[in-house]
């Protein structure tokens, strides 16, 4: 009789961070002007014969922010709707799923009506803020600050529904919003800059961290309440951390590069169905699998069409979703 | 020794459990039994610590409520079973309190892998719990509680549900968790089974604890009928060993029945 293995292999993790690396690397060399490997490489250490000055400004500039920028949002969608999924026990949560979409989108509406023509100052803002107060809305209308998940998740659609309904009414009053509005809602990374990224890493880092430390404690939220607190846990206290930092990097990211949908449900289900874990512990992996998936699926709305750009949230479905039945119905995961 | 002091729990306006004082006997095994609704369950989670209460319950002279200092292990009557989760991780994460969560140590992975074996597991460790038939989930649950090294167990009616040989094999994996000096204290509908194994009876009749006592003299007394509104019947078989049954001729009557 042997020691059974451990719950997670590590060398999985180490292997997704290869897979990011050498994936975002593929994207900043890949557009219509092809940039070689080592030129990136030996700039980005520092070396001599890297990029030429135009070569330069095109990587530095412009691709490399919108790479890390899709990184970004891409391990935060992925590893919001991982631990949504375990702090409600429901495999179909969505890091959208307490308005904080529905939110964004409303304060994303009111600034593209309210500034005509310089939106990209005021958005991010706005849908920040609107993500963050629909989530809190969200807690606050559930009563007892998330005694029961269910009643959480109820109050959230209510609110999410509200909130809709309010941006609905205000496009149809400014038809001129609505092919900006559109295009938000169906996600974009074209407005990348370093002061996107800088900004935004900043949040989205802080959140993740915060759910990676929590991320061993978070299995126990996957047993009922009591059975949790006799492993050690206050399953109260890690259920509103973990819920705030999932809000936050949600809310960041949509506010950076619009509503991106299905790479919440499919990257965590995706690495899960893979290694056959349902641990939290894979969370980091999840980060980092999303990260590349949305830098892969940014590089597809880029080039695909070129020069014309497809909205990313279009490549994330579209491939996304034949993937993820693919890994359904080789019945990898299971949901009895 | 745990012990408890005037306890009384509310459910907002509902009183659930009035009153009650006694003491649980250390590396023993405590049935609680009484009628549905009686307040066991509501007691269970009193004595691990997440109900709120007035009175007191002391564990080695510490209060209980929210007291992460102690090590319990929690069987309910319902578990959420986590889909995917393989019978190894469920029962790893009762080590999560001993190594810190997620902290597998190699002489963990071998314990764990001892008390598979010892709870017939072994051999399943890569299937989904959820996939296990409800004997082998209660097992399951078992192995857990085991893999804690728990000071204090309680379960929540730990054999309904199950036919009467999983019945058997559950309750000799909490023997065994009480061979190795760990207090029991579970609920039972099964009073033959509870005085089977039990060697402390309490009877819980509308949230009072009406009777405490070694299982012999609890299951013969006149509280215990009176907590079943008289319509059991206790009969002692040549071996010695108590049976209790309903009775089946005062229940279709209903009405009670009389010396003749």
């Amino acid at each position: 009789m042997s020691p059974i293995s451990r719950i997670w292999n590590w060398r999985i993790t180490a292997g997704a961070a290869v897979l990011l690396i050498a994936i975002a690397l593929l994207a900043v060399s890949i557009g219509p002007i092809p940039i070689s490997f080592s030129s990136i490489l030996r700039t980005l250490c520092g070396l001599n014969h890297g990029l030429s000055g135009e070569q330069r400004t095109l990587v530095l500039d412009l691709r490399l922010p919108r790479v890390i920028l899709a990184a970004l949002v891409g391990a935060a969608l992925s590893c919001s709707g991982a631990v949504y999924q375990t702090v409600f026990r429901n495999p179909l949560a969505d890091p959208y799923l307490l308005g904080a979409a529905s939110g964004a989108g409303l304060g994303a509406t009111l600034a593209i009506t309210a500034s005509h023509g310089n939106v990209y100052g005021l958005l991010p803002i706005f849908s920040f803020v609107g993500g963050i107060l629909a989530v809190l809305t969200s807690f606050f209308i559930s009563g007892r600050f998330f005694a029961e998940p269910n009643t959480l998740l109820l109050s959230g659609i209510a609110v999410g529904s509200f909130a809709t309904a309010v941006q609905t009414f205000i496009q149809q009053r400014h038809s001129d919003a609505l092919r900006p509005v559109y295009s938000w809602i169906l996600g974009e990374l074209t407005a990348a800059s370093w002061q996107v990224v800088s900004w935004s890493a900043f949040y989205i880092l802080l959140a993740i961290s915060t759910m990676v430390f929590i991320s061993k404690k978070l299995d126990g939220l996957m047993l009922s309440d009591e059975e949790a607190f006799s492993l050690g846990i206050n399953p109260h206290r890690l259920r509103i951390i973990a819920v705030l930092a999932a809000t936050l990097a949600t809310a960041t990211a949509v506010s950076a590069s619009g509503l991106i949908g299905f790479v919440g449900i499919v990257v965590p289900h995706l690495v899960r169905g893979i290694t056959h874990r349902v641990t939290n512990r894979s969370l980091l992996t999840i980060a980092l699998v999303g990260a590349a998936f949305l830098v892969l699926a940014d590089l597809g709305a880029r080039t695909l069409l070129s020069p014309a750009e497809l909205p990313i949230g279009v490549i994330t479905a579209f491939v996304g979703a034949p993937f993820f039945l693919f890994v359904l119905r080789n019945k990898r995961v299971s949901y009895s | 020794m745990i012990s408890i002091k005037d306890l009384t729990v509310r459910y907002g306006n509902r009183e659930i459990l009035h009153d009650i004082s006694m003491d649980i006997v250390d590396g023993a095994w405590t049935c609680l039994v009484g009628p549905n609704g009686a307040g066991k369950t509501t007691l269970l989670k009193a004595l691990l610590g997440t109900c709120e209460y007035a009175g007191s319950i002391t564990d080695n002279n510490e209060e209980v409520f929210r007291n992460h200092n102690r090590n319990v292990a929690f069987v309910p009557q319902n578990p959420h079973i986590p889909a995917g989760m393989t019978v190894a991780e469920y029962v790893m994460l009762g080590r999560s309190k001993r190594d810190g969560w997620g902290n597998e140590t190699l002489v963990s992975r071998t314990f764990i892998a001892d008390i598979l074996q010892q709870t017939q597991l072994y051999g399943m460790q890569d299937q989904h719990v959820s996939q296990l038939s409800g004997g082998e989930t209660q097992r399951a649950l078992i192995a857990r509680a085991l893999a804690q090294e728990p000071t204090l167990i309680l379960l929540d009616e730990p054999t309904s549900a199950l036919d009467l040989h999983h019945q058997i094999s559950v309750l000799n994996d909490i023997e065994i968790l009480k061979e190795r000096g760990v207090t029991v204290v579970s609920t039972m509908h099964d009073i033959t089974l509870a005085a089977m194994y039990a060697q402390y009876i309490s009877i819980i009749h509308d949230g009072r604890v009406t009777l405490t006592g070694p299982s012999e003299m609890v299951i013969h007394s006149p509280q215990l009928r009176d907590a079943f509104d008289n319509r059991i019947n206790v009969f002692t078989l040549e071996s010695g060993r108590p049976v209790i049954v309903a009775d089946k001729a005062i229940s279709e009557r209903g009405i009670p029945q009389t010396e003749a």
